[in-house]
């Protein structure tokens, strides 16, 4: 212990007198305990909206995209819309997972596993409409360069819609198996104190015969850090690749070189947002205050303020640029966005964005639980409209004014969209209930560096050296 | 035990692998989006119509654009009159042997034989008899095409088969296997 320092500025990440047994039970509490009346109002109106939503999409697939709101001009709508912004919702987790592993940010184990079962939720939501906004999704295995009859056809590997189908895959699979590799020491905890002999069977399929030896985990520790090594170019190129989708388009307001950082940008910041909201209440009905502490939720406002002001940097830039290019397309493409018949999502968009991270420059704010939680759903809505103004307003008002149109979504773009918000809550409290969600094994490892008590016990022992910090 | 296990496994797969269908029937079709025609076409069937086809006659006395009709009548006396005034509406230069030839070796040389000796292949195995070499028959090139136009006798007509044209072309093919006799 003497010869551990770390400096007296950091906070406890673990608070109140925990040791390593009451992590265990804090984070097995609401796996083996009963779901309450609350989980299951929550979870009848998720599946709902789920349900719901299979019948609009069902509907849709049945009968015909014509159901949308979409025409002949404004091709992509709501589904792309909705589309970018669940892959942008799921940057987060593999952010927090891979990026802060990189940078050795120990704050990130508490809120890592749940941010990594929202990125694999999300992405499965986002998945679902570049199927289904096909014209004939039973034909969507054609976008696979399958050997075939038809004298082997294959896709043009040209079209960042084809780079979206391997983006999207590999990001789904790995980050599925990044999140199960963390979780086998964990399920094997909840396998070791099973007691009822059905989640004996399940948690010991799950945890893969995990028994924690010392080359395990030193296997484990590498791993960890290999696909955290890949996942982080991952977690940039894929959603440079969704914005590609506009950024090689000829599209005034479309296409610009600013579009893949200022996407990813844009996931990062919607993402961390998504996961406050999602943890904010967490650690309130899971009873996670001690590990979910409100410095974490500090240090996530912090990353939405960066991020959010990297966006707005990038509004100016475009806005800059449309001015500076000379292009009347694309100035008009920029007027249109502000004054056009759009200007309110435009007006929403910038307020959301821009405005609202930088309240967290005030500590009161960034510190305030309710504050945040307001501000990262501002955040997650203004990211919406982010989306739709790129898509709608570029689209409505191009080249020739004779194709100039407006948008109206109809019911069942909104069902659609009601559909995988609730399919995504049902698998986020689906899992809040069957998985650790907290990485116990991780918060363990920091627990004598970082938690309350043991920063406690060192203080009350190195009291001698704490009066000479330059020994150090 | 386990082998069984594993021979029933096997059985599985091998059945969910292997396509079923009837060689006698058309095979099953995965979304057959534009399989089936929208529009009429040609020899389709279509209840539209009285006698169910889709390929109507037209009405009778129209002449197509580029369609010259033919004026003799299907008569002996309509026979004699072409072979004694009917021309060849091809002059020198539109006379093409190597086409005609192709043209007389598919349509003709089956019955009256290559050479035009009246011994094509039908006569030779003897599935009838009875076709005359044009040696022995006085023929013009009026004669020629309203045989091939109408038919004579055992000989049905050609029209369907050959273009105006075509007909002038195998006429002239004809005169030069006689005069080869």
């Amino acid at each position: 212990m003497s010869s551990h320092y770390e400096a007296p500025i950091r906070k406890p990440l673990i608070i109140g007198d925990k040791n390593y047994h009451d992590v265990t039970v804090d984070v097995a509490r609401p796996v083996e305990g009963r779901a309450n009346k609350q989980w299951w109002i929550a979870f009848s109106i998720a599946l709902a909206a789920f349900l719901w939503g299979i019948g609009c999409v069902a509907y849709t697939v049945g009968t015909g995209i014509g159901t949308w709101g979409s025409n002949k001009t404004i091709g992509w709508a709501w589904d792309i819309t909705n589309f970018v912004w669940w892959v942008g919702i799921g940057h987060a987790g593999t952010l927090i997972s891979a990026v802060l592993l990189l940078f050795r940010q120990k704050w990130r184990m508490a809120i890592n596993r749940s941010a990594e079962a929202m990125t694999i939720f999300s992405v499965i939501q986002a998945a679902m409409f570049p199927v289904f906004h096909m014209g004939r999704p039973w034909l969507a295995y054609w976008v696979m360069p399958i050997p075939n009859q038809f004298g082997s056809l294959w896709v043009n590997f040209n079209s960042p819609l084809l780079w979206d189908v391997f983006a999207i895959s590999t990001y789904l699979s790995v980050s599925l198996v990044f999140w199960w590799t963390g979780l086998l020491p964990d399920f094997a905890m909840l396998r070791d104190r099973a007691i009822t002999p059905f989640t004996k069977r399940v948690y010991s399929t799950l945890s893969f015969g995990w028994s924690g030896r010392a080359k395990d985990w030193q296997r484990f520790e590498e791993v960890s850090l290999v696909l955290a090594g890949l996942a982080t170019p991952l977690v940039l190129s894929v959603h440079t690749i969704v914005s590609f989708d506009f950024a090689t388009s000829v599209i005034p307001g479309w296409h610009t070189t600013i579009l893949p950082p200022y996407f990813v940008a844009g996931a990062i910041f919607s993402g961390f947002a998504m996961v406050n909201t999602l943890l904010i209440i967490m650690r309130k009905v899971s009873n996670l205050e001690a590990y979910i502490t409100i410095q974490h939720i500090e240090l996530m406002n912090i990353v939405i303020m960066i991020t959010g002001s990297i966006v707005g940097i990038a509004y100016i830039t475009e806005l800059f640029i449309a001015w500076y290019s000379g292009v009347e397309y694309e100035q008009y493409a920029f007027l249109n966005r502000a004054t056009g018949p759009y200007w309110w999502s435009y007006l929403l968009m910038m307020t959301c964005n821009v405005v609202s991270p930088q309240v967290m420059w005030f500590k009161k704010i960034r510190t305030s639980i309710i504050a945040s939680f307001i501000i990262s759903l501002v955040v997650n809505i203004g990211m919406w409209f982010e989306r739709f103004v790129i898509i709608v307003t570029s689209l409505h008002r191009d080249y020739l004014p004779s194709s100039w149109t407006m948008f109206q979504p109809t019911f069942i773009d909104a069902g659609f969209f009601i559909g995988t918000i609730g399919f995504f809550f049902v698998l986020f409290l689906l899992y809040s209930r069957s998985f650790p969600v907290i990485a116990q094994a991780e918060v363990k490892s920091i627990m004598k560096s970082s938690s309350e008590t043991h920063k406690r016990i060192r203080d009350g022992i190195a009291h001698d050296t704490h009066s000479h910090p330059e020994n150090h | 035990m386990r082998a069984l296990y594993k021979t029933a496994l096997l059985v599985v797969v091998a059945s969910l692998f292997t396509a079923c269908f009837d060689k006698s029937a058309p095979n099953y079709q995965y979304f057959p989006n534009m399989y089936e025609p929208i529009p009429y076409e040609t020899y389709g069937e279509s209840t539209a119509f009285k006698n169910g086809k889709e390929g109507q006659l037209p009405a009778e006395g129209s002449i197509p654009r580029g369609f010259t009709p033919y004026e003799y009548e299907n008569t002996n006396e309509g026979y004699e009159l072409a072979k004694a005034e009917l021309k060849s509406a091809l002059d020198s230069t539109a006379i093409d042997i190597p086409r005609a030839t192709q043209l007389y070796t598919i349509y003709c040389a089956i019955c009256h034989g290559d050479k035009g000796d009246g011994k094509g292949g039908l006569v030779q195995k003897e599935k009838f008899l009875g076709v005359p070499s044009y040696k022995d028959r006085e023929i013009t090139e009026g004669s020629v095409f309203h045989v091939v136009t109408y038919g004579l006798n055992s000989m049905g007509s050609h029209a369907n088969q050959l273009s105006q044209e075509e007909r002038w072309q195998v006429a002239h093919y004809v005169l030069k296997l006689k005069s080869e006799l």
